[in-house]
């Protein structure tokens, strides 16, 4: 990658930035994640007494006592949940108009007329989208994790590591909406698709139940086939949580499969986008 | 460099619809060279397959046959696009960035160095009179006028050497026109080629030396302007004619008006007009003014394009 080639993407990356932060999207994200962090400073009080919590106040209500270690990690993985899940369906319902602007007529001409080829812009695009995102979820976790470590002294790296996690199936996600983008142009129909997918994919985790209460062969292959083919949003949400709480991964096949998905489903829309006239 | 800054060979659009068999040849087979250096004006009714041809050549619609080259390289390739400045017609500027910001980013996408920008961008707005707001003010706020300013800005940032231009004078007042004229002139000067699309046919004979006229996606006819409003005829103006000699020379010529002793009369080929300026030195008559007779631009763009 040349000089030409890193200036070309540093300037689309901080057009996304520049583009959320006039949407609103950007300090819509980081009011949330400010209040998340407020809340965690100052209503919730711990105090520590010989590396147990002697007393947890939360809205001065106190709790009782428990394992400095065990609170800590079942609260840190109570927060990824609520940023993997709700934060993920905000991003995803912020990104889509990110994404389909750039389909704008008389927007896209001018970029396309650049010499830079049409990979070079959909992925310099994606990219920002992605960054704008893990800046607020980097923002959120980190700042939580200095938070129960200051409050604490508990220093788990898991929970750390479960952004990435977060940041990881939200590009997957994001593959889907500027696949459809491509196609459509269509925020809306992005929405709609990748929520669908966000509902379906929990649903198909419960495989081995739903195989059980299915009477015909192909109805379980296809259940199946969906299972495999489709991001398993459901899986890593428990992996996250096997992270945060230090208990062993079974399997990593719920990661690879859904990489697998986003990098075919991405390739497939930069393949769309070259072929597509404006 | 090469002889030519466009050139395109059988250039041909379909478009398909996906769910019927239905087709449209948006540009038909269209052969065309622009010499570089030369202001080249593209002419065409509404829906005759200009803007077609133009994203054609910026690789933004993919030809379904035929080939376009910029400077002899196919505009498929991204780096066939590096010596061209675009201005599009119905053009959506990044309205969250101010006109400064906006020229850095294109500036960037063109390959510029950050220097190199901080160095362009005054030099550009000062040259299309946004010195003053274009640090401030987002391009929300700009006028039409504004945004076609800072819209040739964007288009020259690069210091290109084939500027395609759409509809440059759209929504710009006169005195904005003239302006935008006179940086296209002093371009002109330098040796940029100026690709024209327009409908203001008076400008486009105005600043350029060439032009195609495209019809139903067709190339119906191409030429220098000179070439293209030179009339078929040649017209004399005498004054002093006695009448003899004007009811002779009203029998020859195509048409006549007489006006105040002054005669005018139009004649169909160069023959019939030296007989004529003949008979009239001959008789001691003054010849105030010869010359060919002319078209506008319009006439012949009118001529071209109405059904027959």
């Amino acid at each position: 990658m040349n000089s030409t080639s890193i200036n070309a993407t540093l300037a689309l990356v901080r057009d996304t930035f520049r583009e959320a932060f006039a949407r609103r999207i950007f300090w819509g994200f980081f009011g949330c994640c400010s209040a998340l962090l407020l809340f965690l400073m100052f209503i919730m009080r711990i105090d520590v007494v010989q590396g147990a919590i002697a007393t947890v106040t939360i809205f001065g209500r106190n709790t009782q006592s428990t394992d400095v270690e065990a609170l800590v990690q079942q609260t840190q993985s109570v927060i990824a949940m609520i940023l993997y899940f709700a934060g993920m369906a905000l991003s995803v319902f912020a990104s889509a108009g990110l994404v389909a602007a750039v389909f704008e007529p008389g927007r896209i001409e001018l970029l396309l007329s650049k010499p830079v080829s049409r990979t070079h812009l959909l992925l310099g695009r994606y990219l920002g989208n992605v960054l704008v995102v893990a800046a607020n979820i980097l923002y959120l976790v980190a700042g939580s994790w200095i938070v129960f470590g200051v409050k604490t002294g508990v220093w788990g790296g898991g929970f750390l590591v479960s952004s990435l996690c977060t940041i990881f199936i939200f590009s997957v996600l994001l593959a889907v909406l500027v696949l459809i983008g491509v196609l459509w142009d269509s925020s809306a129909v992005a929405i709609m698709v990748t929520f669908a997918i966000m509902i379906i994919t929990p649903i198909l985790a419960q495989k081995a139940t739903i195989e059980r209460l299915l009477s015909s062969e192909w109805s379980r292959v296809v259940v199946r086939v969906l299972y495999y083919v489709l991001p398993k949003t459901s899986d890593v949400s428990v992996i996250i949580r096997h992270l945060i709480l230090n208990q062993p991964v079974e399997s990593w096949m719920p990661v690879w499969s859904t990489a697998l998905f986003g990098a075919v489903v991405l390739g497939l829309g930069l393949w769309c986008f070259q072929r597509r006239s404006f | 460099m090469p002889e030519y800054a466009i050139e395109t060979e059988g250039l041909t659009k379909v478009f398909r619809s996906r769910f019927s068999s239905r087709e449209l040849r948006a540009v038909d087979d269209i052969s065309l060279r622009v010499p570089a250096g030369s202001t080249y004006g593209l002419l065409g009714p509404n829906g005759a397959g200009k803007t077609t041809f133009v994203k054609m050549l910026l690789s933004c619609t993919h030809q379904t046959a035929g080939r376009a080259m910029v400077f002899g390289r196919d505009t498929r390739e991204s780096e066939a696009r590096r010596p061209i400045g675009y201005l599009p017609e119905n053009h959506r500027f990044p309205t969250y960035l101010t006109g400064h910001d906006m020229l850095d980013f294109y500036g960037a996408l063109s390959g510029m160095d950050a220097a190199v920008r901080r160095k362009r961008i005054p030099e550009l707005l000062n040259l299309v009179g946004l010195e003053e707001r274009a640090h401030n003010l987002r391009l929300g706020k700009y006028s039409k006028g504004m945004l076609q300013r800072v819209g040739l800005a964007q288009a020259l940032i690069h210091s290109p050497k084939l500027l395609v231009l759409d509809e440059p004078g759209d929504g710009v007042d006169p005195v904005g026109r003239k302006h935008i004229r006179d940086v296209l002139q002093a371009l002109e000067q330098q040796g940029v080629t100026i690709f024209l699309n327009s409908h203001l046919l008076g400008e486009v004979e105005l600043f350029c030396r060439e032009v195609a006229i495209i019809q139903k996606g067709k190339l119906a006819l191409s030429g220098t302007v000179e070439e293209l409003t030179s009339g078929s005829g040649y017209r004399i103006e005498g004054i002093g004619v006695p009448e003899t000699l004007e009811t002779e020379l009203r029998i020859r010529a195509r048409s006549f008006t007489a006006n105040n002793g002054s005669l005018q009369l139009l004649f169909a080929s160069r023959g019939d007009a030296n007989q004529a300026i003949d008979l009239l030195r001959s008789n001691g008559c003054e010849i105030e003014s010869l010359g060919r007779t002319r078209s506008t631009l319009e006439e012949v763009f009118m001529k071209t394009v109405e059904p027959q």
